[in-house]
């Protein structure tokens, strides 16, 4: 099985809603691959990656993630996916120490395997002096920075990121880039969203291009910028595509 | 199991770093129990245990004004008042005192009521002895009318304590006429050379001692059984209205963790909610339970420190600890049931706040059940609170046991799983998603 997630035409309308979210949106992702999904704001994202995690159900079409149905198997799904959320998924009032003991005992991970892993992760991104500190009183870098390591406890061979990098500093950018490269490294496979197309294009394998809830164009970022006539960078291609109307 | 214990550890590091959250938990009831026990001690006394200043203006200067008046003297309810400023009173300075609200009730014995009454006692006593062929006769004349001795209030004064004040005085009065009769049948009897009939008992009260009524307790261990009390109804209702108080920060906590994003990192991790929500549930059930224990122990040892009757426990003490564990279970599963039904804290909780007193007050939290419409008395059997306060008074009034609140502790806990569930369902109906 070569496909880590595979979404066959779903379709997604919300109520109340004028236009649907999704519309028949087929994506592929290989296994050990960086993937941008790209797309203006309301093209889609978000929802696929709700209905990826199951917390949100197709109208129709289907999503699996390594051969295991997004909506049945919400389960085994998962145990094997981390998700980092772009709303900071965490207890305030709580250390990091904290917050990743108790999320570790969530996923039944033994005391001294969490103790491990978060202390390796803290280090690795840079919190490690950090770790009796309370999230609330973390700068957005940090906080960012342990809502990845609070998705990453339980070793998933997928992780899901929501626009991991949204609203920090360059310095806290450039770690959590190395970061999922090096994650990427292991063996494992990311699906990633974004805005920033430089940063897509300086980590992702591949890029799929999303807008009005279809995919667009998908294909490596150097692929795509020397196939689409006239474009020199990731974000001319983007703008190509889907066009340079604002999204509401 | 494992994952219920980090909740409960997580809740318990959340809830000791909110020191000002924490103390208001325990603060705020203790000053509600105290403030209530104290208002209400008042009303809750009965007019028997209480002592008035009862004026008293003497036309008669007889021997039935001297036994009222020597009755009522021995009385611990009553401290009579028959001069103000050295002199004696008028029936006009009575009205006037009672009219302005300084004392509360008076009475007039009426020129010539011992003559009256001494009379009347004749009659029955020459009654008596044409009866019992005694031939003796005392001296008799119709009746002059009424000579009653009138019994003034202040016009404040609700119907309730004018009951109890004139049951209260006329046993007196009752006493004192009979004392008469007794007297003349005594002197019939001397008239007739009868020394068997020689009362030696002079005395009304000591003729019939051992006779009437007196109140036992229900059961046979006189030595604990309580009464109802300003201190025996307010602590346990008003410690049982602070329990379900939790409702607010319950309520808050459950909307804080879904707009914080906390409560989607939950649904994330596989089959972890349900093991999450039942540890909260553990976790607040405690708090509630030792909220009941350390307003009981102000009930035990801060009450009579201010006067107020220390609150008794009942026979069977650790059987409040099942009452209290419930009625936790009850308050903090209705918590999570607000705290998941409305999205915002603005609606949850002044939604939870106005229901949790529209509960006290049908429940009989404010006032007892018992004086409550017969309606509403049967409303109350929709509330927790009431299943609630009534399983802690069959513990610490009735002198129950864990049979005896058995049923409170079952409604408690179908009324918490009940709402447990649908909170249960609501979760997972409304879901999380990634915003």
């Amino acid at each position: 099985m070569p496909f880590a997630i595979e979404i066959h035409d779903l379709h997604k309308q919300y109520k109340g809603s004028w236009s649907p979210a999704l519309d028949g949106l087929s994506l592929y992702v290989k296994k050990n691959q960086i993937v941008g999904l790209l797309g203006p704001n309301g093209a889609g994202k978000t929802t696929s990656i709700n209905i990826l995690c199951g917390l949100v159900e197709p109208d129709e079409g289907s999503a699996k993630i390594y051969g295991h149905n997004c909506g049945k198997d919400t389960l085994a799904i998962r145990g094997m996916t981390g998700v980092v959320p772009q709303q900071i998924a965490l207890f305030a009032n709580l250390t990091a120490w904290e917050n990743f003991y108790y999320i570790g005992r969530l996923y039944g991970i033994d005391d001294k395997k969490i103790r491990e892993r978060s202390n390796m992760l803290l280090e690795r991104l840079g919190l490690d002096k950090h770790a009796d500190k309370r999230i609330g009183r973390y700068s957005g870098g940090m906080k960012r920075r342990a809502n990845i390591i609070a998705s990453l406890l339980h070793e998933p061979r997928l992780l899901i990121l929501d626009e991991p990098t949204a609203g920090v500093d360059v310095q806290s950018r450039a770690m959590i880039l190395n970061f999922l490269k090096e994650y990427h490294s292991r063996g494992n496979t990311i699906l990633y969203t974004s805005h920033l197309m430089e940063e897509a294009e300086q980590i992702c394998d591949e890029v799929a291009i999303i807008d009005e809830g279809k995919f667009v164009v998908g294909g490596s970022p150097k692929e795509l910028v020397s196939n689409t006539a006239g474009c020199r960078r990731l974000e001319d291609v983007f703008l190509h595509y889907t066009g340079h109307s604002v999204r509401d | 199991m494992r994952k219920t214990l980090a909740t409960v550890i997580k809740e318990w590091i959340l809830f000791r770093r909110d020191i000002a959250g924490l103390l208001l938990l325990f603060i705020m009831p203790a000053i509600l129990i105290i403030v209530m026990a104290l208002v209400q001690d008042a009303p809750f006394r009965d007019y028997q245990e209480m002592r008035f200043d009862l004026l008293i203006a003497d036309n008669d200067q007889g021997s039935l004004a001297q036994q009222i008046k020597a009755g009522l003297r021995q009385s611990k309810n009553f401290h009579l008042v028959d001069s103000v400023d050295g002199k004696p009173l008028s029936e006009e300075n009575l009205k006037q005192l009672l009219q302005k609200g300084k004392y509360k009730v008076g009475i007039v014995i009426p020129k010539g009521a011992t003559a009256e009454v001494a009379n009347s006692a004749n009659i029955i006593a020459n009654d008596l002895s044409k009866k019992l062929g005694l031939g003796s006769t005392l001296p008799a004349r119709e009746h002059r009318g009424n000579t009653y001795i009138h019994m003034y209030f202040d016009p404040v004064s609700k119907p309730t304590f004018r009951t109890s004040i004139h049951f209260a005085l006329d046993k007196f009065i009752t006493a004192a006429c009979s004392n008469e009769l007794i007297s003349r049948v005594s002197k019939l009897s001397k008239l007739q050379n009868d020394s068997t009939a020689d009362t030696k008992n002079g005395d009304f009260g000591k003729v019939f001692e051992g006779v009437g009524l007196k109140e036992e307790p229900l059961n046979d261990k006189a030595s604990y059984t309580k009464h109802m009390n300003s201190v025996q109804h307010n602590v346990p209702a008003w410690a049982i209205f602070g329990i379900f108080f939790i409702v607010i920060p319950i309520g808050g906590h459950i909307i804080r963790e879904r707009e914080e994003g906390s409560a989607l990192r939950i649904e994330l991790i596989p089959r972890a909610h349900i093991s999450v929500a039942f540890g909260k549930i553990v976790f607040y059930t405690l708090v509630c339970t030792l909220q009941f224990i350390v307003m009981c122990c102000i009930g035990v040892w801060i009450m009579p420190l201010i006067n107020l009757p220390s609150l008794g426990l009942g026979l069977h003490p650790l059987a409040l600890l099942p009452m209290a564990m419930a009625t936790g279970f009850a308050a903090t599963a209705y918590g999570y049931f607000v705290g998941t039904l409305f999205k915002t804290t603005n609606q949850a909780l002044p939604f939870g706040a106005i229901s949790v007193v529209i509960f006290s007050a049908m429940g009989g939290i404010w006032v007892p059940i018992e004086l409550l419409s017969p309606a509403m008395q049967k409303v109350a059997l929709l509330s927790p609170m009431h299943w609630a306060l009534d399983g802690v008074h069959n513990l610490i009034l009735r002198d129950g046991n864990l049979g005896d609140i058995l049923q409170n502790i079952v409604f408690l806990l179908c009324f918490g799983l009940c709402l447990w569930l649908v909170s249960i369902y609501k979760y997972n109906k409304r879901g999380h998603s990634i915003q």
